[in-house]
């Protein structure tokens, strides 16, 4: 696995962006603002399961944040991790989802976080360690949004376990998560001229 | 219910908010949110999801039933984000907060619940204007906008619309395969293995849609406009109006 996720160079020469690379990050980006359209629903009505404790519902947060990884992960472009959250997130917005607006913002600021993991990387290793960092910077930022947004009156303690629920689902779900779907689309022969294939 | 969603009336579009360029609504949108987060009362929330819903009714011509069945799947979200801040509220803690009630560990404070019920009216106000926003802006119009009124690169605007036209198709195609798995014996819900199928169809959808566009030149030089968008009087109006909006909603708070 590993030589295959940190290959350095790619297939697709260099760092600038083909047709092909451009439609597919944006067609991830798609796929995920279709699945966070269930995901919301979900979200919503789900809700009262975790009236025991609501911050463990954040465990399943990472879901919101695969485009910003996945997409890297395979077109491996500097700007992918940005782009294809912003699509998810402006069809979420364009869709009419329960964030609204605020879903470009999440979006920018989710994708923002991972692309800067990337860039710092130089867009040269897609090592697992990297992938996870990205992950949990682009949790990290979320995590910043939504107190000002959605929970400006939590207490301080509440606020951290939010925290530590979202990161570790941002590790799981979206770290692992995109490791995994990557796997598979390349086993199912769908990432062919793509780097990761 | 994904695709029926992103189908805009004609009405609506042709409506003064439809004449609205898409940019400046986002952008008024946005500004309604920062008004928003000015306080956790109860009050600019209201004047927001007013303005949104009279907005949407008179110069939008949303259809009521639209308005209505876009906001409603939102309420339990309010209620959950609404319940979260009010137990567990920084001024539960505080002994000078006055005690409404006590449940198991936790105390009930009346500063806990105004500030819980504030955020679930943000909630229902940030969705409302969601909703009329989506109802009055059709994405080709709102991509035209970006390219050539905000400048956004050519080439990532309308490879992500052409990605977009994709919804319709991969809503059908996530039909097929929970289906398929009900063929199968297993259980129709939302097993994540799901991904991976809608994944690599797509992937593909996407490398042949990228093909496509490269046979017709698509980003090989500079691009000709079909559909021009230009600054008009309305959505002057349109920008006066939503600040007299956004500094009602402040001063509400105050």
């Amino acid at each position: 696995m590993a030589s295959t996720v940190s290959r350095a160079g790619s297939a697709s020469g260099g760092l600038g962006w083909r047709t092909r690379d451009i439609v597919v990050a944006a067609i991830i980006g798609v796929v995920f603002g279709v699945v966070f359209q269930v995901w919301n629903v979900l979200w919503g009505a789900t809700g009262g399961v975790f009236t025991f404790f609501p911050p463990a519902q954040n465990l399943f947060y990472g879901v919101w944040l695969v485009p910003a990884v996945l997409a890297p992960l395979v077109v491996r472009k500097p700007g992918a991790a940005l782009f294809a959250e912003l699509v998810a997130a402006g069809l979420s917005a364009v869709i009419g989802s329960q964030f609204g607006p605020d879903a470009i913002l999440s979006g920018l600021v989710q994708g923002g976080a991972a692309e800067l993991v990337f860039l710092v990387a130089r867009y040269r290793t897609w090592a697992f360690p990297v992938l996870a960092i990205a992950s949990i910077a682009s949790a990290a930022a979320a995590w910043i949004h939504d107190w000002i947004v959605w929970y400006p009156t939590n207490a301080l303690d509440v606020q951290l376990w939010i925290g530590l629920c979202m990161a570790v689902s941002a590790l799981a779900i979206t770290a692992g998560g995109s490791v995994l779907l990557a796997r598979s689309l390349r086993d199912a022969g769908a990432l062919k001229g793509f780097p990761a294939g | 219910m994904i695709v029926r969603r992103l189908e805009v009336e004609e009405r609506a579009l042709a409506s003064p908010l439809g004449r609205t360029s898409p940019l400046l609504k986002l952008g008024i949108a946005l500004l309604w949110l920062v008004a928003l987060a000015f306080s956790y009362d109860v009050r600019p929330a209201a004047v927001v999801a007013a303005a949104a819903v009279v907005a949407g009714l008179a110069l939008g011509r949303v259809g009521i039933r639209r308005l209505v069945g876009g906001v409603a799947p939102l309420w339990t979200v309010a209620l959950g984000i609404g319940l979260t801040n009010t137990l567990f509220a920084g001024a539960n803690s505080d002994p000078a907060s006055a005690v409404l009630g006590v449940i198991g560990p936790l105390r009930l404070t009346l500063p806990g619940v105004l500030g819980g019920a504030g955020v679930a009216a943000r909630v229902v106000a940030v969705a409302a204007v969601g909703v009329v926003f989506g109802q009055t802006t059709d994405s080709t119009r709102l991509v035209d906008a970006l390219v050539q009124q905000a400048h956004a690169p050519e080439r990532f605007a309308y490879g992500a619309l052409a990605a977009y036209q994709a919804v319709p198709r991969l809503a059908a195609q996530l039909t097929t395969l929970r289906q398929a798995r009900r063929i199968r014996g297993l259980r129709m819900g939302w097993h994540p293995r799901l991904m991976v199928g809608l994944l690599v169809l797509a992937v593909r959808h996407g490398d042949r849609l990228a093909l496509a566009m490269d046979a017709r030149g698509f980003g090989s030089g500079p691009r000709s406009r079909y559909r021009e968008v230009r600054w008009s009087r309305v959505d002057a109006a349109m920008a006066a109006g939503s600040v007299v909006v956004a500094a009602l909603a402040v001063l509400a708070g105050r």
